[in-house]
Formats: structure tokens, sequence, C-alpha cells
């Protein structure tokens, strides 16, 4: 298995200066957008799009043509590119905005030209103090090259881009959770209906919101064409994507591979297999969010759709591995304790459950746990999740509290012995 | 478009107004959905997760809350499938495992939303062995209000009040997930004329208000509905007693008028009523001193007296109901043969816009009007719920033209605010008019509701009439004349003529008038005229005051009264301000020997045997409304159908006779602030400190060409000296000084003349000290 570089290419082959404008024109950057901004129609790009198939890096794989095609008419018009990556275990679009925040401007810049935007927003977390650097002065860059701003490339186009830093909110991640807080708002998901970003977004205008390894693929399957793009992966899985390695694994980091492979095959030659030659206990497939499936399951495909099939999600693409000595009350545990810290307190069932089922867990995970505690557990669930099911019902606005049940149902699911076997059978005086 | 939505709930068909909210159309039809986010009133934020029900979707059954889902047409509603109990109860737990078990000393415990629905929809027992999460319990957050953020249960319902209604957010969330809480912002007090409102719809009791706190459960309550007679919005309430005291008010939503809202001062300004220092026995003068004596001592006095002189005036207060203005128009007739003289005690007043070409607005023609007007005195101090409306219809889409330097609270929503390049500092509306922006584009041809007053008492009558006569000429126009002292509008119907403070200040002296009834008025302590109405008074042979308190007027009587007062103490109908007239209701006893204005006026009458049919209530409420159709006649009757709660409107003939005021020159803008330095404030311990402070308003650069080196200064005028403080106030125009005449001596200057305005070193060298 070997990776496919579509757009970690250009810091791969200038390790030191990725960033700076000068290397990226060496590496012909900037040259698709000018093209295109000067020779191509927006319908045409938008086609690239959809013949490519590439669904969006962000989470939910949604198709990004067609979610271009669903912008609601209006003379005015945002994007906003949802860098706001903070899944535990997620760390592809540091090193897209870190060591290429240049691709991300050409792809911007491709994107509004399609989409006839005028104005778009980077939304990077606060933590990201580095990243936020580099592509504020790759905009600034830009801006003094005359390829944002007012007629660029010397066409009729207008396009400003504003570089804007959250306040350390795993919210707002969320669309319409950092559409708030852009407003500068309470970082707080909005009610869909009726704030569908598409239609009432960004001060309630048609928005549009993309992850960062979306829009940085943008420019390669416009200059190479959507069909060329279509031929790598698989079907419902087309391109490559940027998985990001973590856990008791040999070489944990971000790997670009075209969809398709196993997991197995993934740990076992990219990350080298299992730190100290142990075996695979659990992994997470997708992202702290994302049911956990059992070491004995590594044979399932890296594409969206079979994740899915086997009741997870592919979703950010971060790979955990967890090893055979992992105490896995513990790590689901401290997946709730993050979620509990990071709910934004709209929603009842979200902002006390949470909190609860880590009171519990910790109660468990210490052995002093009761032998109801199993039962409360699922039944907390079950009030934030109803039904315990995948993809999960909600009794929430957003996915968050949905997000904490995961973990909880993998592990009982799956190793509720072990859960057992730490709760003591009689109580000791 | 207006066809009934047929949705099925529960397996039960139901019909509802298109375009309606889930929650409602059940709620419309008896399906009750529990909820704690939700009001009627407040855009639907669905946070609590309390409303959950289930719909039948194309992807099966869901989950959704129906206080944020539209219904639509042929929609399958389960309010009460498993799913959902399981939701509800799990919502409720998850509520409770926070929430404190301190009930038996709550104040809402009893009315609590948190524990009936528990109690409905809840679950038995508690699962939660941990540690509740805690936080200080009640905190002020305003001299009014407190806070126990541990009863919290983040509804945001307080927060979109002050944000979406009231538009002073001064209570925000603060913190996320477990640890949110309501909290105001460093150093910022909720300092809001709307606040208790957020206490009336706070669903658990962690807004608690410091007039009621620990007064009285809610099962031992008595209560009644009545109307507020603090102004002429006449805003519906529901007054509360326990052990006959009077102990609370709430806003009850009457959809015409206030919509269940109120001001604090309407809200709070009660206590009065059991103060210490109201009279409770008739005083009579006996060489320079009130002595007690008995209702029938003066009465014969009085006879005497009214045989012998024929120059009797009155001078009326406007806390007075409609059936005592009728029984002193009905006394007065048969007095003499003239015509009675009436003064109402309100320095604004004028003739106002009640001509038959003029169409007369209702309240609710705001939300219906393309474009608001505003040219009156500052709506949000003096006709604060009518502030609310205005706030409302900009929310629905009107347009809002503001005129004036004293309306600048609703700079902030006004699409055209127009002072100085067009109003003269003397409220004279320039010739440029017509080439304004926002009349060209907002008036001319639209369908405008304007709000029209008097600005300040020196402003010319001529100057409001002639953006009066543009606007008729040029739009298609409703007027809601704003005046604003209590029930001025029942005067306006009731007595035969009616003349302002203004009149009296200049015609009645002891020259023309032997015998002076001063009825619930304090035009020395509140008025501009304090002066020149002092010096005419103590001339006066014969001076009755009818009253609750002594005061700086009541004090020159020779006889004094004790009265009951309007709220809580006597029966009666209110007028408001669109001549809807409503019910004021008895809740608790007058202390002492007060009766109530018509009574004394009744049995004086009965003792001269003046045989004019005021012997009852009902008598004087059937003659305050002859003339009208039997079917909206506002007499008790037919107020008290359950149709009729809102009160009726009516068109009555308005007898204003007040002269012509040319306007007079100064240099001040003179107004009053909601809470000022009056009788009732001033013994209502919870709000009287709100009312208190002297202060002059003006902006940076008005304030810099002063000179000025503190906050401090010192107004004089011949003897009177006031020290007061500077208030930076940036909306005001350049130039313009603001002095509030309602707190204490502000009123005490001759404003046509110059006050000079100087440091006040005493004060700052106390400050080095």
């Amino acid at each position: 298995m070997k990776e496919t570089l579509l757009l970690t290419k250009h810091m791969r082959s200038n390790p030191e200066d990725s960033h700076l404008i000068e290397v990226y024109e060496k590496s012909n950057g900037y040259k698709t957008a000018k093209k295109v901004l000067l020779q191509e129609s927006p319908e045409k790009v938008l086609e690239e799009i959809k013949d490519s198939n590439i669904r969006g890096r962000g989470g939910a794989g949604f198709p990004t043509g067609i979610k271009w095609g669903f912008l609601a008419e209006d003379e005015e018009r945002y994007l906003v590119i949802n860098a706001d990556e903070s899944e535990p275990g997620t760390f592809k679009d540091r090193i897209l905005l870190e060591r290429d925040p240049h691709q991300l401007i050409e792809g911007i810049i491709i994107t509004c030209f399609a989409a006839n935007i005028k104005n778009a927003f980077i939304y990077i977390r606060g933590e990201y103090a580095k990243p936020a650097r580099r592509v504020q002065n790759a905009v600034e860059q830009a801006y003094q090259k005359g390829y944002l701003g007012k007629k660029i490339f010397g066409s009729d186009i207008d396009l400003d881009v504003v570089v804007h830093l959250g306040a350390g909110a795993y919210i707002c991640g969320e669309e319409t959770a950092l559409l708030n807080s852009l407003e500068g708002r309470r970082g707080e998901p909005r009610l869909k209906p009726p704030y569908f970003p598409a239609v009432k977004g960004l001060y309630m205008k048609p928005t549009l919101v993309n992850n960062v390894e979306t829009i940085s693929s943008v420019p390669w399957i416009v200059e190479n064409t959507g069909k060329e793009y279509n031929k790598l992966g698989v079907e419902g899985s087309t391109g490559t994507r940027i998985f990001s390695l973590s856990g008791h694994i040999n070489t944990p980091g971000n790997y670009e591979i075209e969809m398709g492979s196993s997991f197995g095959e993934f740990v076992e030659t990219l990350g080298n297999g299992v730190r100290n030659g142990k075996d695979v206990k659990a992994y997470i497939p997708g992202g702290a969010s994302a049911p956990w499936f059992r070491g004995d399951q590594l044979d399932i495909k890296m594409t969206i759709d079979d994740v899915a099939n086997n009741n997870s999600m592919l979703g950010s693409g971060a790979v955990v591995i967890m090893d055979e000595e992992t105490n896995l009350v513990s790590a689901a545990k401290s997946i709730v304790s993050f979620f509990a810290h990071e709910s934004c307190g709209q929603c009842t069932p979200c902002r006390e459950g949470t909190t609860w089922l880590e009171m519990i867990l910790e109660r468990v995970a210490s052995g002093r746990g009761r032998t109801s505690d199993i039962d409360l557990l699922l039944d907390v669930c079950d009030n934030i999740s109803p039904g315990l099911s995948w993809p999960p019902k909600m009794t929430t606005i957003c996915p968050l509290g949905p997000s904490a049940v995961s973990p909880i149902t993998s592990l009982m699911n799956d190793f509720r012995d072990e859960v057992e076997s730490l709760i003591p059978t009689k109580i000791l005086l | 478009m207006n066809e009934n939505v047929k949705i099925n709930v529960n397996g039960t068909e139901i019909q509802s107004a298109p375009n309606k909210l889930l929650i409602e159309a059940c709620e419309d039809s008896g399906i009750h959905i529990p909820r704690f986010c939700w009001h009627k009133r407040l855009d639907p934020v669905g946070m609590c997760r309390m409303c959950l029900v289930e719909i039948e979707t194309p992807r099966g059954k869901m989950l959704v809350p129906s206080c944020t889902t539209n219904i639509t047409d042929d929609m399958v509603v389960d309010t009460e499938s498993d799913v959902v109990k399981k939701a509800q109860e799990g919502v409720l737990e998850f509520l409770l495992i926070n929430h404190p078990l301190d009930c038996p000393v709550c104040d809402k415990a009893g009315e609590c939303p948190l524990q009936d629905q528990t109690m409905s929809y809840g679950p038995g027992e508690s699962r939660f062995v941990e540690e509740k999460r805690h936080f200080e319990k009640p905190i002020p957050i305003s001299e009014i209000i407190l806070l126990d953020r541990e009863r919290c249960i983040l509804c945001a319902r307080c927060t979109r009040f002050s944000d979406e209604i009231s538009g002073d957010p001064l209570i925000e969330f603060i913190q996320r997930g477990n640890k949110t809480e309501v909290n105001t912002f460093p150093n910022e007090p909720f300092k809001s004329y709307f606040s208790g409102n957020t206490v009336q719809i706070c669903p658990v009791g962690a807004l608690t208000s410091t007039s009621y706190r620990f007064k009285a459960r809610p099962w031992d309550l008595k209560s009644v509905r009545s109307t507020c007679s603090g102004c002429p919005v006449g805003c519906s309430i529901e007054l509360n007693s326990s052990q006959n005291k009077m102990l609370r008010i709430l806003g009850v939503d009457n959809d015409n008028v206030n919509q269940g809202w109120m001001c604090d001062k309407g809200r709070y300004n009660f206590e009065y009523l059991n103060s210490d220092l109201r009279l409770t026995s008739p005083l009579k003068k006996i060489n320079g001193e009130f002595q007690k004596t008995t209702i029938k001592d003066i009465y014969s006095d009085l006879d005497e007296i009214l045989k012998n002189n024929n120059n009797v005036k009155f001078l009326l207060g406007t806390n007075i109901t409609n059936e005592e203005y009728v029984s002193f128009n009905e006394f007065a007739k048969k007095l003499t043969d003239e015509e009675p003289s009436f003064y109402i005690n309100d320095d604004l007043l004028y003739e106002g816009f009640f001509e038959d070409d003029i169409q007369l607005a209702k309240i609710n023609d705001l939300n219906e009007a393309d474009t608001v007007v505003v040219w009156s005195e500052d709506l949000k101090e003096n006709l604060p719920v009518l502030y609310l409306r205005v706030r409302q219809a900009v929310k629905n889409g009107a347009k809002l033209i503001v005129f004036g330097h004293s309306n600048s609270t609703l700079l902030d929503i006004a699409d055209y605010f127009y002072t100085d390049d067009v109003i003269s500092k003397n409220f004279e509306i320039g010739d440029s008019l017509p080439m304004l922006e926002g009349v060209e584009k907002f008036i001319n041809d639209k369908n405008v509701t304007a709000i029209i007053g008097k600005s300040t008492p020196f402003q010319a009558d001529e100057s409001i009439k002639k953006l009066v006569s543009y606007l008729q000429k040029y739009s298609n126009l409703k007027i809601l004349n704003a005046f604003s002292t209590g029930n001025v509008y029942g005067a306006f119907h009731t007595l035969s003529s009616i003349k302002n403070l203004s009149d009296f200040s200049e015609e009645v002296n002891s020259d023309n008038t032997d015998v002076l009834f001063v009825v619930g008025a304090d035009p020395i302590g509140k008025s501009i005229y304090s002066n020149q109405i002092k010096k005419n008074i103590k001339d006066i042979d014969n001076v009755v005051c009818l009253d609750l308190f002594i005061h700086e007027t009541s004090e020159l009587g020779n006889y004094i009264i004790p009265t009951s007062s309007t709220l809580g103490e006597k029966e009666g109908t209110f007028t408001n301000i669109e001549f809807r007239t409503s019910r004021i209701d008895k809740l608790v006893p007058s202390p002492g020997q007060a009766l109530s204005d018509w009574e004394f006026i009744s049995g004086l009458s009965n003792f001269m045997k003046l045989d004019n049919n005021i012997d009852s209530l009902e008598e004087l409420n059937i003659k305050a409304y002859e003339g009208l159709a039997q079917q909206t006649k506002p007499i008790f009757d037919n107020l008290d159908k359950p149709s009729n709660l809102d009160g009726i409107l009516n068109n009555f003939e308005v007898n204003i006779s007040t002269s012509e005021n040319s306007g007079t020159n100064c240099d001040y803008f003179v107004g009053k602030k909601l809470y000022g330095d009056n009788v009732t404030i001033r013994y209502s311990h919870s709000i009287s400190l709100l009312g208190a402070k002297q202060f002059i308003e003006a902006n940076n650069s008005t304030i810099s060409k002063l000179n000025l080196n503190s906050t401090k200064c010192l107004l004089s005028q011949d003897e009177v000296e006031v020290p007061v403080d500077f208030i930076e106030n940036e909306k005001l125009s350049d130039g313009i000084i603001f002095i509030p005449i309602n707190r204490r001596n502000l009123n005490k200057f001759d404003f046509s003349k110059k006050i000079s305005i100087t440091p006040n070193h005493s004060k700052a060298a106390l400050n080095v000290n």
C-alpha cells in the first residue's frame, strides 16, 4: 500500500518552505485559478466538481457538488472555510493550513468563482496559532500579488478573504455554531430548520460551509478534471483522503491515500504495525464521535459507505488504534469527558446528560461502580439518543450529545465483560 | 393562503390556522405539550427539549421539538407515544439532577412549571447520587431583582425577553455546557425598566424580586384582575394579596394592550399602600396645625363654606377612576350655574388631535402600519409599554421615524431620527420637512401610525400641528395622542371641560377662587409651575385636599381627606390611550378611615342635600357612559363578561379646552424619568432609591463646553440651588441639556429664565478629603 499524493505533494517536495507564495507558484500554483477565472465559466467548474464525486471531508461526507448546487440565490452569498479542526484524533487540516495555505486560497478563489461569491471567511480554531499565522500571511501575500481583492488576476472579479480565529470551542466546528461564532455570538448550533446555511447562513444569507481538505482538493480537480479524480479511490469514496493515524501505532501521522483499502492494511503498512507488536483490541475509524470497531474488524474497507454499513462513520478520517492493554472504560471516559467539556449548554439532555455520564463512568473506571450503573449508563444514553441506533436519533439540536453516547454503546455492545469486571460484586465495607 | 391546515394529533384530526407552531396549534385544540423555554411572546429557541413530539417523516418517525416545528398539511403527530414519554421523562430528570430541592423556601413553589410538569411528566424518583451543581445563593443583579443560579434551568426566557422585547440585553449566558449560567456583565447591573417581566416569566424560582421575596405562598394569595393606572397605556394586571396586604402585581396577556408585559414602575410601585405614613383619618388645619377630626365635621364645615362661596375650582389628579371624575362633575354642576372649572394635574396637557377628520389609532395599528412616526415626550420613560409596542412594530417590519430630542431611547431602532437640523432646540419643526429622505420614502402615500404628543411643556402647540397637518395631507394617517399621566383619557370624556396645569397656574388665585379642591395631585412637588402654584394656593381661603399622603401640596390644605388608592383599594373603570375602557378592581381594604373620592363627594352631596343622584358606584358607572350604544357601554355588567375582560373600545367625545401655548424659549429640555420623586415611589421602599438621584444629562461636547472638571455641579437660579450629577448621554444633540423635572427640587426653577451651571466646589472639596 502506497500513498497517493495530490494535496500533500507540494508540501512533501518542499518540506521547508512550501507555505511561501514564491515556492507555491514555482510548483505551478495559482495557474489553475488564473486560467479558470480568465477562461472558464462557473458552470464548467461546478460540472468538474460534480464529475469528481468528491464528498465533504469534514465528517458528514455530503457530496460537495450537490452542496454547491443547493446554495440559494441571493445578491450576497458567503463561503466559509471550516478550519475549526477539533475532533480528537484529527490533525489533517492542520498540515494543509500550516504547510500549504496557498493551495487552500487557490481553492477558495475557484470555489467563489464557481458559486459567484465575493466574500470568504476562514474560521480557524483558536489553538492553531501557527497555522493561523501562516494562513494570515498567505492571504496577505495573495492580496499583494493581486490574487485577492479587487479585479483579481486582471479579471473583473472581486474577492475578499477574512481569517478569523475561534476561541477554543469544539462546538464551533458544527457549521451553524461556527456561523454564530463568526457573527460574534455564542457558539451555539442553530435550529435546522429554519437556519440551513445554504439558505439562511452567515448574517442570514446563503452560505457555503466547506472543510479545508475539500476546498484544498478543488484546484487539483479543476486542473486534472473531475473524471480523473473520480478514477481514484472507489465508487462512492472517490479521490484521496488524508487519514490521521494515532494511538498505539508505530508510525503515527498523516497519510494521504486513495480510499478503498482495509484498515488492517493501513495499520500494517503505513502505520508499521501496533506498538510493541501487540494486537488491536479496538479502534476508532473516524474521530472521537464515531462508534468503535473491534480488533477483529480490521478487514473493513476504508470507505465512507463500508464504515457506515458497519454502523460507524469514517468521519474526519481520524483512525485511533487501541491495543490489547488499553483500559477501554478509561478510554471511553476520556472521550465522554471531552464531550461534556465541549457541550455548548443549550439543550438540556446534552448539557446535563454528558456530565452525568462522565460522573458515572468515572465511578466505574475507578472501581466504585454499582451493579445498577450499567443499566443507568445505557438509560441516560437512551435519553440523549433514543434507541441507541446508528445513525443516532437525537433529543438535542446537534449531534454533540449523541457523540458522547457512541463510545458507551460501543463499550456495552462489544466489551460489556470488561465493564462488568470493574464493578465490585459486593459492597466492600 | 388563509385556509386552515389539517393535522393529525394522536389519531385525532385538528384544524389550525396556517403558519402556526405545532405547540400552539395543539394548545389551541386543547392538547397540552409540556414546555419550559417556549413562550408565546418570545422567539422559539428549542433549548429545553421538553416539548419533543414524534412526527411521521419519509424516513420514519422523528422526534422534533414542537416549539420550532411549523405545522404543515396532513402532518401526523404523536405527543403521547412511548418514545415521546421517555424523552420527556428524560429531559425532566436531566433538569432535576442539578436543581436544588429548596421548594419549601422557594417563592415559586406552588405556581412552578418545573414542579407542575415534574408531577405530570416526570420520573417518580431520582437516580442521581452525585453532588449537585453549586452557585452562590441569590445574588442581587439590580436593586430590585435577585438571581439564584442553582435554580436556573437555562431556558433563556429572561435573556430573550431582554434582547428581543425590551432591547436592553443586560443579562446573558456566560460559560458553557454544564457550567453555563445566566448573569449580568461585570459592573453593569440589570438596570432595565422592564426587568420585572423576567421574574414573571421565569419558569422556576431563579429570578425573584425584592418586593415579593419570602412574603407569601402562592396558595395563600388572593387575586383579582385590574388595570394599571400608572400611565394611559392601561396595562391589564393581576393584583395579588395575602392577609389583606398587597404583595405582588403581575402582567396579564391582553393582546390589544400590554401582551403580558409591564414596566417595573407599574409592577413595583405598590408598597406605599402599606406605608405607615398613609393618611388614615381626616385632618383639619387649626391654627396652622393639622388635627384629626371626623368626616362628618368636615362635611358640616364644607357645607357652610360652599353655601357662602360661589367660586369653587377643582384640580384633579389622574389616578382617579372614571366614576370619580363623574362624581366631581355632577357635584360641581350643582354648586353653581356656571361651567365648572376642572384643571388636570398635567403640565403636558394640550388640546391634542381629536377632531372629526382625524382617524384615531389603536395600539395594535402600530403592527399594521408601514411607518410609525413618533413625536412626543420620551416613550420609554413615560409610556413604557407603548415603547415596547413600537419596538415590536419595528421588529415586524414597520419603518420608524422619530422627531425631536426627547425620544433618544428609540435612536437604536429608528430608521430616521431627526433632531438638530430639523427640529430646533425649542422643538419647532423646520421647513425642510417635505424634503427629508425619510419623509419622502416612508411617509408620502404610506399607512402611517403616528404617536403624537408634546415633547416638553414649552413646546408650542403650533409646531406639533405643522407636522400633523403634513402627515394628514400626504399619508394615510392614524394618530395615537400621547398623553402620559394616569387616567387622563378617562377625564377627557367624563368631565365637561378640561384645562391644564399651565392654565391653573395662571388663572387660579385667591382673587377668583374661594374654595379649591385638590384631588390626588401634587403640582408643587412635581410640576414645573411649582413656585407659581405655591404662591397662588397659599392665599386661597379654603383648600380641600383628598390624598393618600401629606406632601408639598396637601400640606397647604385646610382640610385633608384620606383616600383609597386606585391600586387595589377601589372599584371603577379606566380609559386608556386608545379609548379602551377596562375594570379597576378592589382587593385590599383601605387603611383607617380612608375612602374613595366618589364616596366622599357622594357623602358631601347628601349632607348638602344637593340631590344629584350619585349615591352608588353603579349609578356613577352608568352616568359615565350615557349616550353610548348599550352593547359597547363599558358598564360593570358588560365589562364582567368574559369576552370583555380586555376592555371595550369606544368613540368618546373629548372635552379639552386648554389655552394655546405659543411656546416658551427655553435653553433646557425638560422631561420626566420613569422613576421620580413622587410620594408613592418615595414610600415604596423597593424602588424608592431608583427615583432619588438628582442629575442632568448632556453629551460630551456640551459638557466640555461648560468647563466642568468633575461629574458634580450646581444648578442655581436666584435662591434656588440644587447640586446635581452630570451624566453623559451621547444620544442627545449638541447643546441640549436635559433636566428631569420629576427628581427632587429640579422642578423648582423658572425655566424661562437662565439657570446657571457651575462646578460644585463644596462637593469637589469633600471628594478630595
